[in-house]
């Protein structure tokens, strides 16, 4: 039975700073995070107020939904870098279906109930993890390569199908019986935007697969040791498509809840999210190699992103800055995996 | 004319530092464009921003570079700092919407430059460049310059921005009148420079015989001049571009590009922040009508001398 997150190692229990040390390491998104959060509350009057808290969260939904289904990936030892165009592609396909589907043959036009669109958006989505997983894992493409190309079909399908416009009519008419775009991400309960509760919803239901279903255990094993998993009965292809599919449908909920909180969908949506996406599940602690991280890790790592870029927004701070400074907590993140990681023998 | 001149945006840069505290003198006014890679938008912010200090307010200037997510982000994160006014140029004329009306809910006024929005109602105002006088203002130079009788090729701006679409109707609109002019390429390239460049190249390499080039704006016939130049097929070529920014003035004192139309940019961007001031102050717009149009100016080799600043032409 593996146990995803490093225990502590038997020969440091005599010496109480190599503990203190080893759970700043455990915790280093959780201790980042609180860090960030006193030093723009100390910057900034306005950071730490619950309308902004609301907002910044609101803003990390559609990097957390997009993190969790690369979270998965990356734990099979591969990467996704077509979440972006991927997002894109779903909202775009949901805009489209809202505006009326013409079927010329029957002389009709289809206005589908919001959930039906729903459904057709997130299928799009595991179509395109589909693809990737099947490239990736019966064509044995390298999974960089695989989604690199599917990133550019995406993002070219979105912008053929809008032809660089965006869809912006998505309230529907209530004489057609298509209303309610806005539940998916626009309007609040109780004062909380809904996308919170959808990336809530999302990440616990990806933290029970992990922990509490087989299909966790077969992923933790086939990122740590893909030929072990294989000779020991895992089976090591179907989870690779299946997690891909998984980030698909990922990226194709985080589409919708953009489209709705912009109620617009454009096909420029998205674009480099997929590297933001990466960048969260690598501070939250995953080993970019596979086998290793947790969904709690990852959340943390989109909230220290996405509270960090908003706080230096909010003092003022050129734009260009936030470039840097998101680079360089990627840049401390790996570092600090490597040393949690990596080191004269494996801690498991 | 309001004369901006350079030591007055150096001392406003200059003075940024200090103004990033928390102390805020009047009020601060947000200021959000596009991209100020391009220096039509980089003007387009600091004048704005010039003029909010001038008028004793605190501003901050941040770039949305067209994702209409980062715009909804930064628009929050105006409303989050109490900003009196926000000076906005729109990623998107209809998904823009949506965050304009947000920003209004929340009792901040918005007033829209360089780009319109297709509702109105929602901002307070709307000034924007009077495209269709600037885009027949060009044609017609263009015209005159190349003759009855030509192959040429146009660069369309970004699809999502009405002026795109403006502009190349205004052409259109002229050089449709003569049978003579023959479009071999139309290629969409965004405003971006380096997409002139790349799409030019690869119509060079379609067509062998380009006789002159209308471009929606600078950055794209920048980039044209580019690939040309380096083809060795500038010689002779008529290149025409829109906005007037200084990359592309100084191209005309090159003799690289024939003319362009300047966007009074310096003006509206000024106008936008001290009709801001006028609502905060009084809270009733200081111009009834919301659309407001700024008419284009003509940039030729003759009148070249009097660009004394960035998108100013003095008299």
């Amino acid at each position: 039975m593996s146990n995803p997150t490093p225990a502590a190692t038997a020969q440091s229990s005599a010496k109480p700073k190599l503990n203190l040390l080893h759970l700043l390491l455990e915790g280093r998104a959780f201790f980042a995070l609180i860090a960030i959060i006193a030093i723009f509350s100390f910057l900034s009057p306005n950071y730490l107020t619950t309308s902004n808290a609301l907002t910044m969260t609101s803003q990390v939904a559609i990097f957390g939904l997009l993190a969790i289904g690369m979270l998965l990936v990356i734990l099979s030892g591969g990467i996704d870098l077509s979440v972006g165009s991927t997002l894109a592609l779903c909202g775009v396909f949901a805009g489209w279906l809202m505006q009326g589907v013409e079927l010329q043959s029957l002389g009709v036009i289809l206005y589908m109930p919001v959930w039906a669109v729903v459904v057709c958006a997130l299928t799009m989505g595991a179509f395109v993890g589909a693809v990737n997983g099947v490239l990736v894992a019966y064509l044995k493409v390298p999974a960089f390569v695989a989604t690199l190309g599917t990133l550019y079909m995406a993002r070219g399908a979105a912008l053929l199908m809008t032809n660089g416009l965006t869809f912006n009519r998505l309230s529907g008419n209530p004489s057609l019986g298509n209303t309610g775009f806005e539940w998916l991400g626009f309007y609040r309960i109780w004062g909380v935007p809904i996308s919170i509760f959808i990336l809530a919803a999302t990440a616990i239901a990806a933290h029970l697969l992990l922990t509490r279903a087989p299909f966790g255990r077969w992923l933790y094993s086939t990122g740590g040791n893909a030929r072990a998993a294989e000779l020991s009965g895992v089976p090591v292809r179907k989870v690779q498509v299946w997690v891909y599919v998984l980030s698909g449908i990922c990226a194709a909920i985080a589409g919708l809840v953009l489209s709705s909180q912009l109620t617009s969908a454009g096909p420029t949506a998205g674009t480099t999210y997929e590297l933001t996406a990466i960048a969260a599940v690598v501070v939250g602690g995953a080993s970019l190699m596979g086998g290793r991280g947790t969904i709690r890790g990852t959340l943390l790592g989109a909230f220290v992103i996405v509270y960090l870029g908003a706080g230096l927004v909010i003092i003022g701070v050129s734009s260009y800055w936030q470039t840097v400074f998101t680079g360089a907590v990627i840049v401390l993140a790996v570092m600090l995996n490597s040393i949690q990681y990596g080191g004269k023998g494996v801690k498991t | 004319m309001i004369k901006i001149t350079k030591r007055a945006l150096l001392a406003a840069a200059v003075s940024m530092p200090l103004m990033a505290g928390s102390a805020f003198a009047e009020g601060l006014i947000s200021i959000i464009v596009n991209d100020p890679a391009n220096p039509y938008w980089f003007t387009e912010g600091e004048v704005a921003r010039a003029t909010a200090e001038e008028l004793g307010y605190t501003a901050n200037v941040s770039a949305h570079r067209g994702d209409t997510n980062v715009e909804s982000n930064l628009v929050d994160a105006a409303i989050t700092n109490g900003a009196k006014a926000i000076i906005l140029d729109p990623a998107n004329a209809d998904g823009s919407v949506g965050v304009v009306r947000r920003a209004t809910d929340a009792g901040i006024p918005v007033f829209l430059v360089n780009a319109e929005i297709n509702e109105a109602g929602i901002a307070i105002a709307q000034l924007v460049s009077n495209n269709a006088q600037g885009a027949a203002l060009g044609a017609v130079t263009w015209q005159s310059i190349v003759g009855d009788e030509a192959k040429y090729v146009e660069f369309f701006g970004n699809p999502s921005d009405n002026n795109a679409a403006t502009r190349s109707n205004g052409y259109n609109t002229v050089l449709s009148q003569y049978p003579g002019l023959e479009k071999v390429a139309e290629e969409v390239a965004n405003w971006d420079r380096t997409q002139g460049y790349n799409r030019m190249q690869s119509i060079m390499q379609a067509n062998p015989q380009i006789d002159a080039v209308i471009s929606g704006n600078d950055e794209m016939a920048l980039g044209a001049i580019a690939a040309l130049k380096e083809a060795g097929r500038l010689e002779g070529t008529v290149i025409g571009g829109f906005d007037g920014s200084p990359d592309a003035v100084d191209a005309i004192r090159a003799g690289e590009m024939a003319y362009t139309v300047l966007q009074p940019v310096a003006v509206f961007s000024r106008e936008a922040v001290i009709q801001a001031d006028y609502y905060i102050k009084n809270g009733t717009p200081m111009v009834a009508e919301e659309k407001q149009l700024f008419d284009c100016l003509l940039i030729t080799p003759d009148n070249v001398d009097q660009y004394t600043a960035p998108f100013t032409l003095s008299n």
